[in-house]
C-alpha cells in the first residue's frame, strides 16, 4: 500500500541519508569551501580566497598533470576496452553455460585480492632482475627497463580495470538477441564484419559503460603511477598525496580534486550520453 | 441494511492519482454466500477485493463490515483473510508454520497454535506434507496451504484472488469442487474474484460483473446467463446474439425492432420503449433456432448463411453470417446438426421466439 | 569456396579466441599466483629460479607487532563496517522496494553513488571534514568513510533480493495480522536473510581490502592495507606476499561463504 511514509518507513529510510549526507555529500561541499581557505606559516584558516585556484591553475606542472593524467587514462580505457572485447566475445559467445558461470567467478576473484599485493606482485615481474627479464636472457635479450615506465603504470591500470570491464562488457553482450547475429551471418555478412556491424553496436550502451569505468579508475589511481610508473610523470593523483601528505597544504590538494571532479562529471556526461545516444529511454 | 448483511459498499471510489480504477460502487455482500467478482483485467474487481482486505483506501465512500465501517481499520487489525493469485506462502516456512503464521501474529500460545493448524492441515487434507518446505509441494497442494492458512484464524469471510488461475484445467475443476465444498461446510462468506466465467459461474450463489470501475450486473449465475443487462455483460459472456435497431409499433399490437437484419419483434412482456428510440435486444445462442425452410410467422427469423463450425464435446457451434456481415452464433446437439445436414456457405433461416429475446441497456 | 573450407576457418578461429581467454585469465592472475609462490620463497628481491622454500616472511609477518594492530584494526573495523553498511543498505534498499516518494532519485543516487568517486578524492574529502569535526586520525573515521563506500554495496545486493520477492508477500503477512513490524520481522528479514548475511561478508571483505582512504584518515590507527602500503614505500619486502595471501584466503572464504548463502538455498521445485 502507498502511503505517505509512517515512522515504520523512515525507520529504514532514514539512517543511510542521515549517514551519506553527513559523510559523503558534506565532505565533498567541505573540499569546495577548503578550496578558498588560506593557509599561513603551516596553519589553515577559514577564509574565501581565490588564491589556491590561481596558484594552481598558473602552474605548468599542474597543467602538465592534467594533461598526462587524462591522456593516461584515455589511453588506458581504449587500450582496457580493446583488450578485453575479445575475451568477453568470447566469453559470451564461444563457452557453454556451465564454463562461463566458472569463468565468470574467476572474473571476480580479483576484486577481494589486495590491489597493492598485486601491483607488488608486478614489480616482480617487472624489475631490472625480475621474471621477465630472467625469461628473456634465457634467449639473450634484454634486460629491458620495464618498471618505472609508463607501460608499467598501464600494466598497473589493467590490472585495476580489466577484470571490471570484461564483466561489463559480458553482461551486454550476452543480452544481445543471437537471431540478430544468426541474421547478419544468413545476410553474408562476413563473421568479423558482423562483430562491427552487429554485435559491437547492439552493445555499445555497455561497451561505453566499461570504458568509462576504466576512465574513472584509472583517473583516480595512485598506485599504478607510484609503485609501477616510478612517480613519473606526475599524474594529478601523486600530486594530490603529495600536497596533502607534505606540509598542510590541503586546499590546494582541494583545488586538484575539485578539478578531478569536474573533470571526470563531464566525462561520464558525455560518455554516458553517447552510450544512450539514439535509445529510447 | 439487512440483518443477513456482512459487508457493504456505499458510493465506494477508488482513484490511483488521476486513474479510477473503481467508480461508484454500491452493493450488498450477504453472510455465508459465494460471491464471485467476474471482469476483465482493469475492471476494478482486484481494486474493490483489496478495499475490502484494507489493502488499498477507498478514495470516497464507505466500506462496512457487519454494519461498522473499516475504512480506517490497517489490514492486519480486520479478520479479511485472503488467498492470493500467487499464493504468497511463506517460502522460508514449512506448511505446518505457514498455517499457524495468523495465530502467532495473533499472539495465540504454541499449543494452541498446533492444535489449531492440525485442525486444518487435516480438513485440507495435507497433514502429512506439514514439516515439508513449500517448493516441495505441487500445484494443487500449494492451493490447500494457502486455504488452511486463511481459514486458520475462521473468519467470518475470506477473500481469493483467481486464486487457480496457476493450475492445469483438470486440477482447476477439482479444486473448484474442493473450495464450492468447502464453502457450503463451514458456512464462511467467500468472495471470488476471477475473469473466467466457467469459474464464477460454476461455484457462485451470486455474480456481480464489473467493467470499466462500475458494477454490470448483479445477479445468480442463472438471471445474469439469461437475463443478461447490459450489451456489455451480454458480449462478455459471449453466449448471446445481439441485434441493434430503432423501436417502432408493430402492426400486432406489440413493439418491433427495425434492425439492419430486418424487423424483430420484441417479447410481449418487454418494457415499452418510446417509439424511434435505439434498443438491443440479445438471444441465447442455445435458444437460437435453425431451419432450412422460412419458420412461421410468429417466430423472428434473420437469413444466414454458414461460415464455421466448430465442435466442442457434445454441442457444437455453427458460425453463421447475415447479410450485412454480422456474425450469428448458435448452439446445437449433434443430432440435430447431422438432421439439417449443413455445408459450409449454404443458406438458410435463424429463428427463435419473441419470448425468448430480451432488451439490454445501451452501454 | 567450398562449405567445409568455411567450417575450419570458424574452427580456427574459435581455437584462437579460447587461447585469448586463456591468456587474459593468465594475465589477471599472473600476479595473484606469484604473490602466492613468492610468500614461500626465501629471496629478498624475489624473481626466477625460485630460491629455498620457507616460511621466513610469515613469520618475520607473525613477529611483527605493528602487523598484528593492524589487523586487529583490520578486524574490528571490518566487522563494524560489515554490520553498519549492511543496516543502512537493508534500509535504502526496503526504501527503494516499498515506497515511492518526490526526490527518490536523488536518494537513489546518494545510496549508490559513492563507489564511482575516486578514493583519493574521497580520502582528501574525508580527510579534511573528519579533521574538521575532530574525528579524523582513529578507527571511528576509517569506519565512517568505509561505510559510506560500503553501504551502496550492500543496497545493491539485499535489492536484488527483495526484487526476487513476490511482491504479494509483505501484503500477505499484514493481511493474515502481522502488523508492519511483525511483517519486517517474520517476513522480510527471513526472506531476505540470505542476502543480509552476504552483504556482510562483502562489505567486510570491501573494507578488508580498501587502502586508500583508509590511509588518509587512519593517522595512527593503521589497517593492515595501509601497512602494506607502507611496506611499498619502505624496502621492497616479501611480505607483502605473505600478509596478501593471508589476506586473499581471508576475503576469499568471505566471499564463497556470501555466494554460497546467496545461491545455495533455491530448493528443487516439486513434480506435479
Amino acid at each position: 500500500m502507498r502511503r505517505p511514509i509512517s515512522l515504520y518507513g523512515l525507520t529504514f529510510s532514514l539512517p543511510l541519508l542521515v549517514w551519506q549526507v553527513l559523510f559523503f555529500v558534506f565532505p565533498l561541499l567541505f573540499l569546495v569551501a577548503l578550496s578558498f581557505w588560506t593557509v599561513k606559516n603551516f596553519v589553515m584558516s577559514p577564509d574565501f580566497d581565490t588564491v589556491n585556484w590561481t596558484t594552481m591553475y598558473g602552474r605548468a606542472v599542474f597543467w602538465q598533470a592534467y594533461g598526462t593524467t587524462l591522456a593516461m587514462a584515455a589511453v588506458a580505457a581504449i587500450l582496457t576496452s580493446v583488450l578485453a572485447f575479445p575475451a568477453a566475445y568470447a566469453i559470451a559467445f564461444k563457452l557453454s553455460d556451465t564454463a562461463r558461470r566458472w569463468a565468470v567467478f574467476l572474473m571476480v576473484i580479483p576484486f577481494f585480492t589486495s590491489y597493492l599485493v598485486r601491483v607488488y606482485s608486478w614489480q616482480i615481474f617487472l624489475s631490472d632482475n625480475g621474471i621477465i627479464n630472467v625469461i628473456l636472457g634465457w634467449i639473450g635479450l634484454g634486460p629491458y627497463q620495464m618498471l618505472n615506465t609508463v607501460g608499467a603504470t598501464m600494466v598497473g591500470y589493467l590490472t585495476l580495470a580489466f577484470p571490471l570491464v570484461v564483466l561489463l562488457q559480458l553482461f551486454s553482450l550476452v543480452f544481445i538477441d543471437r537471431t540478430l547475429i544468426e541474421a547478419a551471418h544468413n545476410l553474408r555478412c562476413g563473421r568479423l564484419r558482423t562483430v562491427f556491424a552487429v554485435v559491437i553496436p547492439s552493445a555499445r550502451t555497455g561497451l561505453v559503460i566499461a570504458g568509462l569505468f576504466c576512465f574513472i579508475l584509472s583517473f583516480g589511481d595512485f598506485v599504478s603511477p607510484v609503485y609501477l610508473g616510478g612517480g613519473e610523470p606526475t599524474t594529478l593523483s601523486i600530486l594530490i598525496t603529495d600536497t596533502t601528505k607534505s606540509g598542510q597544504q590541503w586546499p590546494r590538494a582541494a583545488v586538484i580534486a575539485l578539478t578531478m571532479i569536474g573533470t571526470l562529471m563531464i566525462v561520464a556526461f558525455a560518455a554516458v550520453k553517447f552510450a544512450y545516444k539514439g535509445k529510447t529511454k | 441494511m439487512s440483518r443477513d448483511t456482512l459487508v457493504s459498499f456505499e458510493g465506494v471510489v477508488k482513484r490511483f492519482g488521476g486513474f479510477v480504477a473503481v467508480q461508484k460502487l454500491d452493493f450488498e455482500i450477504k453472510k455465508g454466500e459465494f460471491l464471485a467478482i467476474m471482469g476483465s483485467s482493469g475492471c476494478g474487481k482486484t481494486t474493490t477485493l483489496r478495499m475490502l482486505a484494507g489493502l488499498e483506501a477507498p478514495t470516497e465512500g464507505v466500506i462496512r463490515l457487519s454494519g461498522k465501517p473499516i475504512n480506517n481499520l490497517p489490514t492486519w487489525s480486520r479478520d479479511t483473510p485472503m488467498v492470493w493469485q500467487s499464493l504468497a506462502l511463506f517460502p522460508f516456512l514449512n506448511v505446518r508454520e505457514n498455517v499457524e503464521f495468523a495465530l502467532k501474529m495473533r499472539g495465540v500460545g504454541k499449543a494452541e497454535r498446533r492444535k489449531r493448524a492440525e485442525h486444518w492441515l487435516d480438513r485440507m487434507q495435507i497433514s502429512e506434507f506439514s514439516e515439508r518446505n513449500i517448493s516441495q509441494l505441487s500445484g494443487g497442494q500449494r492451493q490447500r496451504v494457502a486455504l488452511a492458512r486463511s481459514l486458520v484464524v475462521e473468519p467470518e469471510i475470506l477473500l481469493l484472488d483467481e486464486p487457480l488461475s496457476a493450475l492445469d484445467a483438470a486440477l482447476k475443476v477439482r479444486m473448484q469442487s474442493v473450495l464450492k465444498n468447502l464453502q457450503r461446510e463451514t458456512g464462511i462468506t467467500f468472495v471470488y474474484v476471477t475473469h473466467s466465467q466457467s469459474e464464477a459461474f460454476s461455484m457462485a450463489d451470486r455474480v456481480v460483473i464489473m467493467s470499466r470501475g462500475v458494477i454490470e450486473q448483479i445477479g445468480t449465475p442463472q438471471e445474469i446467463y439469461r437475463t443478461p443487462r447490459t450489451r456489455f455483460v451480454a458480449d462478455f459472456l459471449g453466449s448471446s446474439n445481439l441485434f441493434s435497431g430503432k423501436v417502432s409499433a408493430s402492426a400486432a399490437g406489440g413493439q418491433d425492432l427495425d434492425t439492419p437484419a430486418g424487423k424483430l419483434r420484441l417479447a410481449k412482456d418487454a418494457v415499452a420503449l418510446p417509439a424511434g428510440s435505439t434498443a438491443t435486444v440479445t438471444v441465447l445462442d442455445t435458444k437460437t433456432h435453425l431451419s432450412t425452410s422460412r419458420p412461421e410467422p410468429s417466430a423472428n427469423a434473420v437469413p444466414v448463411r454458414v461460415i464455421g463450425e466448430e465442435f466442442v464435446g457434445a454441442t457444437a457451434t455453427l458460425y453463421l453470417e447475415t447479410r450485412q456481415g454480422q456474425e450469428i452464433r448458435v448452439q446445437k446437439g449433434h443430432d440435430e446438426l447431422a438432421d439439417l445436414s449443413l455445408e459450409i456457405g449454404q443458406e438458410l433461416f435463424a429463428w427463435w421466439k419473441p419470448e425468448d429475446s430480451h432488451i439490454v441497456a445501451e452501454a | 569456396m567450398s562449405g567445409s573450407a568455411d567450417l575450419n576457418r570458424n574452427r580456427a578461429v574459435d581455437w584462437a579466441l579460447i587461447l585469448y581467454i586463456v591468456l587474459a585469465y593468465a594475465f589477471v592472475f599472473a600476479p595473484i599466483a606469484a604473490s602466492f609462490v613468492f610468500s614461500f620463497n626465501s629471496d629478498r628481491f624475489p624473481s626466477i629460479p625460485l630460491g629455498e622454500a620457507t616460511l621466513d616472511w610469515y613469520r618475520a609477518v607473525a613477529t611483527d607487532p605493528l602487523v598484528w594492530e593492524g589487523a586487529r584494526n583490520t578486524l574490528i573495523v571490518g566487522v563494524i563496517v560489515g554490520v553498519v553498511s549492511t543496516a543502512l543498505g537493508f534500509g535504502a534498499a526496503y526504501t527503494d522496494y516499498r515506497y515511492k516518494f518526490a526526490g527518490k532519485q536523488v536518494y537513489m543516487a546518494l545510496a549508490l553513488l559513492p563507489p564511482t568517486i575516486p578514493v583519493i578524492i574521497l580520502g582528501l574529502a574525508m580527510l579534511a571534514y573528519l579533521s574538521r569535526i575532530n574525528l579524523s586520525g582513529n578507527a571511528l573515521s576509517v569506519i565512517i568513510s568505509h561505510v559510506v563506500v560500503c553501504a551502496p554495496f550492500a543496497m545493491a545486493i539485499i535489492r536484488l533480493r527483495l526484487s526476487q520477492m513476490d511482491p504479494a508477500l509483505e501484503p500477505a503477512a499484514w493481511n493474515l495480522g502481522a502488523s508492519e513490524w511483525k511483517a519486517m520481522r517474520h517476513v522480510i528479514v527471513p526472506f531476505c536473510a540470505p542476502a543480509i548475511f552476504g552483504a556482510l561478508f562483502i562489505t567486510m571483505a570491501v573494507s578488508f581490502d580498501e587502502f586508500a582512504v583508509a590511509w588518509f584518515v587512519s593517522g595512527l590507527n593503521e589497517t593492515l592495507p595501509v601497512k602494506v602500503l607502507g611496506f611499498l614505500q619502505g624496502q621492497v619486502s616479501p611480505r607483502i606476499n605473505a600478509i596478501g595471501t593471508f589476506v586473499f584466503i581471508l576475503s576469499m572464504t568471505l566471499v564463497i561463504l556470501a555466494q554460497l548463502l546467496l545461491s545455495g538455498r533455491s530448493a528443487k521445485p516439486a513434480k506435479e
